[in-house]
C-alpha cells in the first residue's frame, strides 16, 4: 500500500498508542514518531525482504514510494539494489532532520550494473563503501552455519542471507560481522544515524525469524 | 485405475517411439512424461514439438497420464535467489501448459527443498507464495499441481498433518498432492497418507521401499514392487476407501542389469495384482 502524506502523518499520530507487533519477543516499545518503509520498487531486489519489514512491524510503519517520501523519525530501505536520486535525496533528508535509517544493501541480488551505480551511491552520499558480494555458504557445508553476529544495539545472530556485501565506513562503527567481515555498520550522518546491512535480514523476518524481529525493534528505536 | 510408467524409465538408447511401443505391449494404459529430464521433451521444445509428442503416444495406444519434471531439484521454488526461483515458476508454468497441449490435468512438482543454507521456515513461506500464484494459473488451465511428498530428500513437509497444513495455506483447489507411497521410509504409512489426503491426491506414484535399510553410500532403500515393506493390501484397502480410481503411476529405479524391458512387465503385472486386490 503506497500512502500520500496527509495519510502517512495521520498515521504517525495513531502511532502514538501503537506498540511493535514484536512485543511478544521483546520488551514493548512503544512509537512515538512516524516510520517509513520505502518501497524502491524494481530497484528492491529482494521483494521478500519487504514483506518481511512490512510483517514485522505492522500497522507501526508506513510504505512509501520514492515519489512520495515523508519526512519521518525512522526510514527502513529493504533489499536496495540501485538507489535512484530521489530515494537518496529521501535518505539524507531523514538524517539531516536527526532521524534513524536502516539501508538494507540488497546488492548482492543485484545484476552488475546495478551493483555497480548502488557502490557509488554509497560512496559518495554516505562515505560508505561496498564491497563485492562474498557467497560464504559454499564454505560452510559441515561446518558452522554463518551467523551474522550484531553487537549493537542487542547482542544478535541471524543467518547470513546467502550473499553478504563487507561494508566499511571511515566514521563509522561495524555493529555486526560474519565470519569475521562487516556485515553492519553504524554512521552519524547529519543530526541522525545511518545503519547499513551488508545482509539482508527482511528475508529473515518474513520466515519469523525471533531474534530478527527483535534486532530490528531495538535497532528502530534505540 | 489406471496403469502409467514414466517416460524416463526408457532405456536411454531405446528413443521416445520404441520406448512407447514397449510401454504398450507390458499393459500400460498410459506414460508420465518428464519435462527436462529426457532429451525429446525439454523446456526448449515448441508447442508444436510437444503436440508432435501427443502424436506419438495416441497413435501408440496410449495418453498421457501426467507430466512430472525433476528440474526443481536444480532450481527449486524455494531458492533465495528471486532470478532462481523465477525459473521455478517458469518450470512449473511451462508443466501447466505442455499438460494442456498433451491432453493431461496434473503435474507433479517438487516443492521446495531444506537445505543447510536455506532454512526451513523460509522455504515454508516461498513455496506457499509460490504455489498461491501457480494454483490459479493451474485453475485457469483447468489443471492441478500434484506437490511430491520426498519427504527425505526435501527434509520438507515430513508429515501428513504438516503437509495437509501446508496446503491449507496454499488454499488452491488447484493445488494437491502427488502421493509417493515410497517415499515415506520409516517415518510413516503410505496408506495413512493416503486416508488423510483422499481427494487432495492428484496422482500416485508407485514404488517399495526397504525401510530399515537406510541410506548407505549409494545404496538405493527403493526397490521394485512387491519386494519392499510397504503394506500393499492396506494400501489398496486406503484407495478403496477414499475412492481414488486414478493413475497409478510406476516410478521404479532402473535395476536389471540385463534385459531393462523385463521391469516394465514385472511392474505392469504388480501393477494389476495390486488393483485387482489379488495380494
Amino acid at each position: 500500500m503506497l500512502v500520500t502524506r496527509r495519510k502517512f502523518l495521520g498515521c504517525g499520530v495513531a502511532a502514538v498508542s501503537l506498540r511493535w507487533r514484536l512485543d511478544r519477543l521483546s520488551p514493548a516499545v512503544d512509537v512515538t514518531s512516524p516510520s517509513a518503509l520505502l518501497d524502491l520498487g524494481k530497484h528492491c531486489s529482494l521483494g521478500e525482504s519487504l514483506s518481511g519489514y512490512a510483517a514485522a512491524l505492522g500497522a507501526a510503519v508506513m510504505r512509501v514510494s520514492v515519489s512520495s517520501v515523508p519526512r519521518c523519525a525512522a526510514l527502513i530501505v529493504p533489499a536496495a539494489a540501485r538507489i535512484p536520486p530521489a530515494a537518496s535525496d529521501a535518505i539524507a533528508t531523514c538524517l539531516d532532520d536527526g532521524g534513524r535509517v536502516i539501508l538494507e544493501s540488497g546488492a548482492g541480488f543485484a545484476n552488475q550494473a546495478d551493483f555497480a551505480a548502488h557502490r557509488t551511491v554509497l560512496r559518495e552520499a554516505f562515505d560508505v563503501y561496498v564491497e563485492r558480494p562474498v557467497d560464504l555458504w559454499p564454505q560452510a557445508h559441515g561446518s558452522a552455519i554463518p551467523y551474522v553476529e550484531f553487537t549493537w544495539p542487542v547482542p544478535t545472530k541471524v543467518r547470513d542471507f546467502s550473499r553478504v556485501v563487507p561494508l566499511a565506513s571511515r566514521e563509522g562503527e561495524v555493529i555486526a560481522r560474519v565470519n569475521g567481515r562487516p556485515a553492519a555498520i553504524k554512521c552519524p550522518r547529519g543530526r541522525g544515524t545511518l545503519l547499513v546491512l551488508g545482509s539482508p535480514i527482511g528475508p529473515a523476518l518474513w520466515a519469523g525469524d525471533a531474534e530478527a524481529i527483535r534486532w530490528l525493534g531495538a535497532a528502530v528505536t534505540t | 485405475m489406471k496403469k502409467s510408467i514414466g517416460d524416463n524409465m526408457i532405456p536411454k538408447d531405446w528413443g521416445f517411439e520404441r520406448g512407447l511401443e514397449l510401454v504398450k505391449r507390458a499393459g500400460y494404459d498410459g506414460i508420465e512424461l518428464w519435462l527436462g529430464d529426457m532429451p525429446w521433451f525439454q523446456m526448449s521444445a515448441t508447442d508444436g514439438d510437444v503436440r508432435e509428442l501427443r502424436r506419438k503416444v495416441e497413435n501408440a495406444g496410449l495418453v498421457v497420464s501426467n507430466v512430472s519434471t525433476g528440474l526443481h531439484w536444480a532450481s527449486p521454488l524455494s531458492a533465495r535467489d528471486p532470478a532462481v526461483r523465477a525459473r521455478a515458476a517458469r518450470i512449473v508454468e511451462r508443466q501447466i501448459e505442455t499438460a494442456t497441449l498433451l491432453g493431461t490435468d496434473a503435474v507433479l512438482v517438487v516443492a521446495g527443498l531444506v537445505t543447510e543454507e536455506v532454512p526451513y521456515n523460509e522455504v515454508y513461506q516461498r513455496c506457499v507464495a509460490a504455489l498461491k500464484a501457480l494454483g490459479a494459473t493451474a485453475q485457469r488451465a483447468g489443471v492441478r499441481i500434484g506437490c511430491e511428498n520426498c519427504n527425505a530428500e526435501q527434509r520438507f513437509l515430513m508429515s501428513p498433518r504438516e503437509f495437509g497444513e501446508f496446503l491449507n495455506d496454499v488454499n488452491s483447489p488447484a493445488v494437491g498432492i502427488h502421493l509417493d507411497v515410497g517415499n515415506i521410509h520409516d517415518n510413516g504409512f503410505a496408506e495413512q497418507w493416503i486416508e488423510i489426503h483422499g481427494s487432495r491426491i492428484t496422482r500416485i506414484h508407485l514404488k517399495d521401499v526397504l525401510k530399515h535399510r537406510g541410506r548407505c553410500g549409494d545404496q538405493s532403500v527403493y526397490t521394485n514392487l512387491l519386494l519392499g515393506d510397504n503394506n500393499w493390501p492396506a494400501i489398496r484397502a486406503a484407495l478403496t476407501k477414499v475412492g481414488y480410481d486414478g493413475w497409478l503411476v510406476a516410478e521404479m529405479e532402473a535395476r536389471y542389469r540385463y534385459a531393462p524391458d523385463q521391469q516394465f512387465f514385472d511392474t505392469a503385472q504388480a501393477m494389476d495384482r495390486l488393483i485387482s486386490g489379488r495380494l
